[in-house]
């Protein structure tokens, strides 16, 4: 026992022979027992399931699904592809060319003349604006003014568009401030509310949140604005959101959460 | 004083076979888990383009939910996004085979419905499809379990189990939660 290279000796084989036979066990039973078993009950025959757990055989195949002549519609058919969202980051001469027949209503900054009832777009993110364009003209977001609007517009000269106003700084908070929202709303706005199933405003709003692509800016746009916009998403009057994600966020709201989260993002620079 | 090697060689020993036993209890209870719980990895390989998922097919906003089809088997498509489930609640019967087939459009998600054997990754890109059979009735509630962003912790649905003659589709073979 003195000798230190004798020490380990008498451990080798029996060490061996455990590994080995854990090794063997756990072959045995993940590739056959477990299968066979768990197969069984799924009504699979043994070898089938042999085989699928060693990956030989696929597992569930693709089963064909029942064709659907489900509408997509109205909800957005805007597909965001990377050289969509490249094209969106590049402010372009015809671009600028084409904003003037929306100054007269967002201005030729893209602040608008009447913020009550038209949104800022300078600022905003390109990819909110795009998607809107799109919807407009598909019908997605049916609008009387809009919709005639940009009938004409290319995919282009839609992203141009996009990318122009996007290129413009937010207007600066008014010197009169308005009244703060209160805890609860920034509560909304920072939490959300687990209780109504309701995920945080920034969630996606936020500044590099991490949310959907399409979530627009919504600091600094006017009370009036955002509130009829979420009015309108709690009604269901608008829908062109992809999978009722602003339907189902705006529908659990009061008419007081509303109008307050719309001050809330009236005054803040934040998001 | 100088520690005996007899002394050493019982603590690692008695070190050996607390590990050995710690191993043992946790492949028990995936041995346990497997059989007695029917806890298997999705074997479902099957692709979809997530940038056009909502614009033609199976899983456009008016095709999910619960839907019986000619053949009697009853499948609930559900949607997984940033950050609710569409639709947030499907009825399904109870003791019947049912098959849950899930997508995202977005990023990566996850469900489980609390005390069944229903889990599975939602992958951008991939259906992610469970068959199962429910043998408890009432509201299971389906939460998010992969991280999928800031409001991750809001994301969940429920999955309504009725008995099976409460279970009454539509002339389309539909069942929805509120239409009950």
């Amino acid at each position: 026992m003195n000798d230190p290279d004798r020490l380990e000796q008498p451990w080798r084989l029996w060490a061996s022979v455990a590994i080995l036979s854990v090794f063997a066990f756990s072959v045995l039973f993940g590739f056959v027992l477990m299968p066979v078993m768990q197969g069984r009950a799924a009504g699979i025959d043994a070898f089938e399931a042999i085989c699928r757990a060693l990956g030989i055989t696929p597992g569930s195949p693709a089963a064909r699904q029942p064709t659907t002549n489900a509408k997509a519609q109205p909800a957005t058919r805007v597909a965001w592809s990377a050289d969509l969202l490249n094209s969106l980051t590049k402010a372009t001469a015809a671009g600028e060319s084409l904003a003037g027949s929306c100054a007269g209503c967002h201005g030729r900054d893209g602040r608008a003349v009447e913020v009550k009832l038209y949104p800022d777009l300078a600022g905003q993110s390109a990819a909110a604006i795009y998607k809107q364009l799109h919807d407009f003209k598909t019908g997605s977001r049916p609008s009387a003014l809009m919709t005639p609007m940009v009938q004409a517009l290319t995919e282009e000269q839609m992203v141009a568009v996009s990318a122009h106003f996007a290129a413009f700084p937010v207007r600066p908070i008014p010197a009169a401030q308005l009244p703060a929202a209160g805890a609860a709303i920034e509560g909304l706005v920072a939490r959300g509310d687990s209780g109504r199933g309701m995920p945080a405003c920034n969630a996606c709003h936020g500044d590099q949140s991490g949310g959907p692509t399409e979530a627009p800016r919504l600091s600094r746009q006017s009370r009036e604005y955002l509130a009829a916009q979420l009015r309108a998403f709690k009604t269901g009057e608008r829908r062109n959101d992809i999978y009722s994600r602003m339907r189902s966020v705006a529908a659990p709201l009061t008419e007081s959460e509303i109008d307050g989260l719309a001050l809330f993002y009236a005054s803040t620079r934040t998001y | 004083m100088p520690i005996s090697e007899e002394i050493i060689v019982r603590s690692e020993l008695r070190w050996a076979a607390i590990s050995v036993g710690v191993v043992s209890v946790i492949m028990i209870a995936l041995i346990y888990a497997g059989l007695v719980h029917h806890i298997n990895p999705p074997s479902n390989i099957e692709r979809i383009d997530p940038k056009t998922l909502h614009l033609g097919g199976e899983f456009t906003e008016a095709n999910l939910g619960t839907r019986v089809s000619g053949d009697g088997q009853v499948t609930s498509r559900i949607v997984a996004t940033q950050f609710t489930f569409q639709p947030r609640c499907v009825v399904l019967p109870a003791n019947r085979r049912v098959t849950l087939r899930f997508a995202t459009p977005d990023v990566i998600h996850g469900i489980l419905v609390s005390g069944t054997n229903v889990n599975t990754m939602i992958v951008p890109g991939y259906v992610s499809q469970v068959h199962t059979v429910f043998t408890r009735t009432g509201d299971l509630l389906m939460p998010c379990h992969e991280y999928c962003g800031l409001g991750h912790s809001e994301m969940s649905a429920t999955v309504r189990v009725v008995p099976p003659d409460e279970f009454k589709p539509d002339a389309e073979g539909r069942v929805a939660c509120d239409a009950r």
